[in-house]
C-alpha cells in the first residue's frame, strides 16, 4: 500500500478529550449496546454563543433558531432552552418537533414553525403563539381560516421567499445568477399576490419578517437573496406592513476534516481512480458521481466539501461582510441601516463538535481477492450513522479494547460493513485507512455526527437495535453521563458518574 | 498595416526575450510569447475566431453564441458575435473577478452564473444546472451556437496552425528546449506542443495548473483538467502546480521589471518556468551549452485589479491622507465625542435654539425607507470625503449625527470636535435606539 489516504476528522475540545476517555466509552457501549450515540450538550450552547458573537460584532439584534431537524435529541433542545430567551430560539419543521420543543422548555414565542405544514401543526403553532414561517400563499389562507375559525389570537408570520435569480435580470442583458430550483418558499415574482393576501388577513396575522433558506454553499447567492429581501421589506413598509426581522435560514456548513491536504490528496486520487490510472478507492469502483467518458472525467462528485476554510459562524461573518450586489453596502450594514433584526436557523453548524456515534467491531476478514484489504463488520448499519449518505467522508477513530497492542501499528485499508444482510449495507463505500487493523471488540468512533448523520436515517429494519443516545459532560478528569431523555440543564444533572 | 477587419489582426504576436538579469538563469534564454497583444486582449482570440468562424459566416444575424467561459474566450466571442449581429451568452461559475464581468456586460454579453454546490447533499440529484444547459443546447429548436471550447478540436487547431509555427519561425526555425504553458482548456498547450514535437521530439513540455485549494483566473486545478476533453496527460512531460501568490509574484516581475503588462496566468507561467528551469540551468553551468525556453503570456493585467487587491492589497496601496475617523482609537472617540440620549435629542430637535442640523449617515435607500423628520442624508462614505478636507458646516450650526447604532456617528463627532466644531453630538444608540424609544420616523 502506498501512502495511506487518511481523511482524519477535525476534533476540538471537549470532543477531543471525550475520545481519549476510551475506558469510559467502552463501558457505555458495554452497558447500552452498539450502536450508541453520545452528545455533549454544552457544546451546542457554546456554538450558539459563537453565532451570537458574530451578530453582535455586526451590531445586529436577532435570534439564533436551532434547526431541530438536524438531530432528534432532547438534551440538545433542553440545553438550548436554558439559554437567553432573547437570543436563542428553535426552528421546528413538524408537529412532533413542535411538541418536543414545547416539552423541552421552549415557550411559543421562541419557536419558529418552518417547512410544509398540515392543519394540526398550524393550529398548535398558532395556539402556543409560535411564529409561523409561511411557505406559500396556500398556507397563509389555511392559517387565517384556523385563526378565525377557532378564535385564536393574531399570529406572527414570516413569509419565506425563493426564486431570487429571475428578479435580478435587468433589462434583457445582464448577469443572471442561476439557482438550484427549490420546492420551498414563494417565488419573489409571485410576491404581489402574497402581499395583498397579507393585507386582507391583517386582522388575524401580523407580518413580522421575511425569510429565505437557500440550499447552497455559495455566499454570493445568499448575499443577493438577502438584499432582495431587504428591498421586499421596503415594499412591505410602503404598503403599511411592518416586517422587522430577516430570517436567512441555515446552511452555514461544517468543516469536517482536520487537514486540507488529506482532502485534496483523496479527491485527486478519486479522479485518477475513475480514469483508471490508479486502483479503485471504493467498493466496486463506485465513483461518487464521477464517471470516465473516453478518458475525460464527467459528472459532479456527490461529496460534501468536507474541508472548508470558513464554516459556521465564520461563514455567517463572510456573508454579513459581503457587499450587496445592487446597493453596494455590506449585508450587515444593509440590515442595520434598515433597522432590521437578523434571524438565523443553523442546524448542522450549531451541532458541530457536539457528539459522536460508536460502533463495536464484530468481525474482521480479508476482503476477497484484494490483498491487504479487509472487511470490517460493525454493530451498526448505514441508517444508524449516515455520514456517507450525506456525502461526508471522514475516517472513524479506532478505540482499541484494553489499549493498543504493541508492534502491530501498520496502516491498513478497510471497508466498513453494517449489520444488515444486504450487499448495499456499507457504512462506507470508500476504502477507509486506519492506523492499524481493528479487532473484534474494539470500538470505532464516528465523530461529529450530531448534524443529520446520527439518527436522520435510523430505522428498525431486520429488528436490529436502534442506537440509544446519552448526554455527557466533563467532570474533573472523568465524565458524567445520563440517558438523553433524562438530561435536564440543571446545575447538577441526574445520571451516574463514570 | 492595413486591414479590412479586426479579425485579421489576430495572431502574429511578438516573442520577447526576458532579460537574464531578471530571471537569473545563466544558460537558458527565456522568451515570452505575448498573446496578450492579440486585438481582443488574449490568447483566446485565436481559438474563439477559429471555432466561431464557420458559425458566424453562415449566420444571418440569428441566434446566440454560448460558451462556458469565465473571461477571455467570452470576451473574444462577445466581440466576434457582435460584429456579426449575433448575441453572446456566457455560462460559468468561475467568474469571480468583477471587472471581467463588467467588461463582458459592456461588450453586450449576457452572463449566467451557475449556483454554488448544494449544502444538503442529495446523491440522486439530477437537477444540476450544467445538465439543463446541455439539454437546452441539444433542443432541436435551439438557436444556440455552442463553441464548446473544452471539447472542440478547432480550439487546439487554432494554436497548431498559428501559435506553434510562429514560435518556431521567430526562433529561426528551431524549436525551444522547453515550452511552458498554463492549462485552462488545454487548447494552447496541446496545439503548440503538437507542432513543436513534430519539428523536434526532444522538446520538453511543462503544463502548469493552479494549486488545488487556490484560484488563478483562467486556469484549472489538477482535478479540473481531467474534466477537459482536450486534455491528454501524454501532452506534458511534467505537470506542476502554481499558487496564486506565485502568479502575482510573476506578474509583478513581468510588469515592473520587463515592461510586460501581464495578467496572473502570464505571471504563473513565468514563475513556474523559472522555478522549473533553475535545476536544469545549474546542470548546464560550465558546459558552455545554451538552451531556450518559451512561455505564454495569456492576457493583460487591467482586468485583475480586484484579484490583486484582495490578495496583495499593499501592491495597490494608497498614500495615507489627513486625519480620518478611522484613525481615531476607540478610547479617543469615547473621550472626545459628545453624545446625547434619545430623550434629550428629541427635545433638542424640537425646541433647540437654534435647532440642530440632523445628519443621517446611512445609505440613501435606508434613509428613504425611514428617517428622523427634517434630517439630511449624507452617506458615511461621502461624509468621510467631506470631513477629510475640513468642516462641512458652519461652527454656528449645532449638529446631531445619527447612524444605525451610534458607533460611526461617535467617531465623526469626535473628529469634528477635534477640528474645532463647538457643538456636534452623536445620537446614543443611533436610529435603532430612536425607534426602540418609540420616537417618530418618517418615510418619503
Ligand atoms: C428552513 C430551514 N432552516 C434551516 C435549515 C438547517 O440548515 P443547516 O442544517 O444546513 O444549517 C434547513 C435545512 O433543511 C431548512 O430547510
Amino acid at each position: 500500500m502506498d501512502v495511506p489516504l487518511y481523511l482524519r476528522p477535525r476534533v476540538e475540545p471537549p470532543l477531543a478529550s471525550l475520545l481519549r476517555a476510551q475506558t469510559f466509552l467502552h463501558s457505555l457501549v458495554d452497558a447500552l449496546g452498539s450502536p450508541l450515540n453520545v452528545l455533549i450538550p454544552e457544546v451546542v450552547a457554546e456554538n450558539a454563543a459563537r453565532f451570537r458573537a458574530v451578530q453582535r460584532r455586526h451590531h445586529l439584534a436577532g435570534r439564533v433558531y436551532y434547526a431541530h431537524k438536524a438531530n432528534r435529541s432532547s438534551s440538545l433542545v433542553r440545553r438550548l432552552a436554558a439559554e437567553d430567551v432573547a437570543a436563542v430560539g428553535i426552528d421546528v419543521a413538524s408537529l412532533e418537533e413542535l411538541r418536543h420543543a414545547l416539552g423541552c422548555g421552549f415557550t411559543g414565542d421562541r419557536i419558529m414553525a418552518t417547512g410544509p405544514k398540515d392543519a394540526e401543526f398550524l393550529w398548535l403553532a398558532a395556539r402556543v403563539g409560535a411564529t409561523v414561517n409561511l411557505d406559500s400563499p396556500g398556507e397563509l389562507e389555511q392559517l387565517a381560516g384556523l385563526v378565525r375559525g377557532h378564535g385564536l389570537a393574531r399570529v406572527d408570520v414570516l413569509v419565506r421567499l425563493s426564486g431570487f435569480e429571475s428578479a435580478a435580470v435587468q433589462g434583457g442583458t445582464g448577469t443572471r445568477l442561476l439557482a438550484r430550483r427549490s420546492r420551498f418558499g414563494t417565488p419573489v415574482r409571485e410576491a404581489e399576490a402574497l402581499l395583498s393576501a397579507l393585507e386582507r388577513h391583517r386582522d388575524v396575522v401580523e407580518l413580522t419578517g421575511v425569510a429565505y433558506h437557500l440550499d447552497t454553499t455559495g455566499v454570493e447567492e445568499k448575499a443577493r437573496a438577502l438584499e432582495q429581501c431587504v428591498l421586499f421589506m421596503d415594499e412591505c413598509r410602503a404598503r403599511g406592513l411592518a416586517p422587522r426581522a430577516l430570517d436567512i435560514g441555515g446552511g452555514f456548513g461544517v468543516g469536517y476534516l482536520a487537514d486540507a491536504e488529506e482532502w485534496e490528496r483523496w479527491t485527486t486520487a478519486l479522479s485518477e481512480a475513475v480514469l483508471g490510472v490508479r486502483p479503485p478507492l471504493t467498493w466496486r469502483g463506485h465513483g461518487y458521481g464521477l464517471r470516465n467518458e473516453g478518458g475525460t472525467v464527467r459528472g459532479n462528485a456527490a461529496l460534501y466539501p468536507a474541508h472548508r476554510p470558513t464554516a459556521g459562524p465564520g461563514y455567517l461573518d463572510e456573508l454579513l461582510s459581503m457587499p450587496a450586489p445592487v446597493l453596494g453596502r455590506p449585508s450587515a450594514t444593509l440590515l442595520l441601516e434598515h433597522l432590521h433584526d437578523l434571524y438565523i436557523e443553523p442546524g448542522r453548524s450549531l451541532v458541530d463538535q457536539c457528539g459522536l456515534s460508536l460502533a463495536r467491531v464484530l468481525d474482521v476478514r480479508p476482503a476477497g481477492e484484494e490483498p491487504d484489504r479487509y472487511l470490517v463488520r460493525l454493530g451498526m448499519n448505514a441508517g444508524d450513522m449516515s455520514l456517507e449518505e450525506h456525502g461526508v467522508l471522514m475516517d472513524p477513530v479506532l478505540l482499541p479494547r484494553g489499549g493498543p497492542a504493541d508492534g502491530e501499528e501498520e496502516p491498513v485499508g478497510v471497508f466498513l460493513a453494517g449489520n444488515l444482510c444486504l450487499e448495499a449495507d456499507l457504512i462506507t463505500r470508500r476504502l477507509v485507512h486506519l492506523p492499524r487493523l481493528p479487532r473484534a471488540g474494539d470500538l470505532l468512533a464516528f465523530t461529529n455526527t450530531a448534524g443529520y448523520a446520527m439518527d436522520f436515517h435510523a430505522h428498525r429494519a431486520q429488528r436490529q437495535p436502534l442506537a440509544r443516545t446519552v448526554a455527557v459532560e466533563p467532570e474533573g478528569d472523568s465524565w458524567r453521563w445520563c440517558l438523553d431523555e433524562d438530561y435536564w440543564p440543571l446545575t447538577s444533572p441526574g445520571g451516574t458518574t463514570a | 498595416m492595413r486591414y479590412d477587419s479586426i479579425t485579421e489582426a489576430i495572431g502574429n504576436t511578438p516573442l520577447v526575450r526576458i532579460d537574464p538579469a531578471v530571471h537569473g538563469l545563466r544558460n537558458i534564454d527565456l522568451y515570452a510569447k505575448l498573446e496578450m497583444l492579440n486585438p481582443f486582449g488574449s490568447v483566446k482570440d485565436r481559438p474563439a475566431w477559429h471555432m466561431a468562424r464557420p458559425h458566424l459566416e453562415g449566420a444571418d444575424g440569428e441566434g446566440t453564441v454560448v460558451e462556458l467561459s469565465s473571461g477571455n474566450t467570452a470576451k473574444a466571442l462577445a466581440l466576434l458575435a457582435g460584429m456579426h449581429g449575433l448575441k453572446f451568452k456566457s455560462v460559468t461559475n468561475r467568474m469571480r473577478v468583477p471587472e471581467i464581468k463588467e467588461l463582458l456586460l459592456l461588450l453586450g454579453a449576457e452572463i449566467e452564473e451557475l449556483p454554488g454546490r448544494s449544502e444538503c447533499l442529495d446523491p440522486t440529484d439530477t437537477d444540476d444546472p450544467l445538465t439543463h444547459f446541455h439539454q437546452a443546447l441539444s433542443d432541436p429548436d435551439s438557436t444556440y451556437l455552442h463553441t464548446d471550447q473544452y471539447f472542440n478540436p478547432r480550439n487546439t487547431e487554432a494554436h497548431a496552425a498559428g501559435t506553434g509555427p510562429e514560435i518556431v519561425k521567430d526562433l529561426d526555425g528551431r524549436v525551444p528546449d522547453w515550452f511552458i504553458a498554463c492549462v485552462g482548456t488545454a487548447g494552447s498547450s496541446t496545439g503548440v506542443a503538437r507542432v513543436l514535437r513534430e519539428h523536434d521530439p526532444a522538446v520538453r513540455v511543462l503544463g502548469l495548473v493552479a494549486h488545488k485549494s487556490d484560484f488563478i483566473p483562467g486556469i484549472r486545478t489538477i482535478d479540473e483538467v481531467h474534466q477537459v476533453g482536450l486534455f491528454d496527460p501524454g501532452t506534458y512531460d511534467t505537470i506542476e502546480s502554481v499558487t496564486s501568490g506565485e502568479a502575482i509574484d510573476g506578474m509583478v516581475t513581468l510588469i515592473r521589471r520587463c515592461g510586460l503588462l501581464s495578467g496572473p496566468t502570464g505571471g504563473a507561467a513565468y514563475q513556474g518556468a523559472v522555478r522549473h528551469l533553475r535545476d536544469a540551468d545549474a546542470e548546464l553551468d560550465g558546459t558552455g551549452e545554451r538552451r531556450t525556453a518559451v512561455f505564454i503570456v495569456c492576457d493583460r493585467a487591467e482586468s485583475y485589479l480586484s484579484y490583486v487587491r484582495r490578495r496583495r492589497p499593499e501592491l495597490l496601496g494608497q498614500a495615507k491622507r489627513g486625519h480620518t475617523a478611522a484613525s481615531l482609537t476607540d478610547a479617543e472617540a469615547q473621550a472626545e465625542a459628545r453624545v446625547i440620549t434619545v430623550a434629550d435629542a428629541r427635545r433638542w430637535t424640537a425646541e433647540g435654539d437654534p435647532r440642530p442640523l440632523v445628519v443621517d449617515l446611512r445609505s440613501p435607500h435606508a434613509y428613504g425607507a425611514l428617517h428622523i423628520e427634517g434630517s439630511v442624508n449624507i452617506v458615511d462614505e461621502v461624509f468621510d470625503e467631506l470631513v477629510r478636507g475640513g468642516l462641512p458646516f458652519s461652527k454656528r450650526t449645532p449638529v446631531l449625527l445619527a447612524c444605525p447604532v451610534g458607533e460611526k456617528s461617535l467617531r465623526y463627532a469626535a473628529l469634528l470636535t477635534r477640528r474645532g466644531h463647538p457643538d456636534v453630538r452623536s445620537l446614543a444608540g443611533g436610529i435603532v435606539a430612536w425607534r426602540d424609544a418609540g420616537a417618530p420616523l418618517v418615510r418619503e
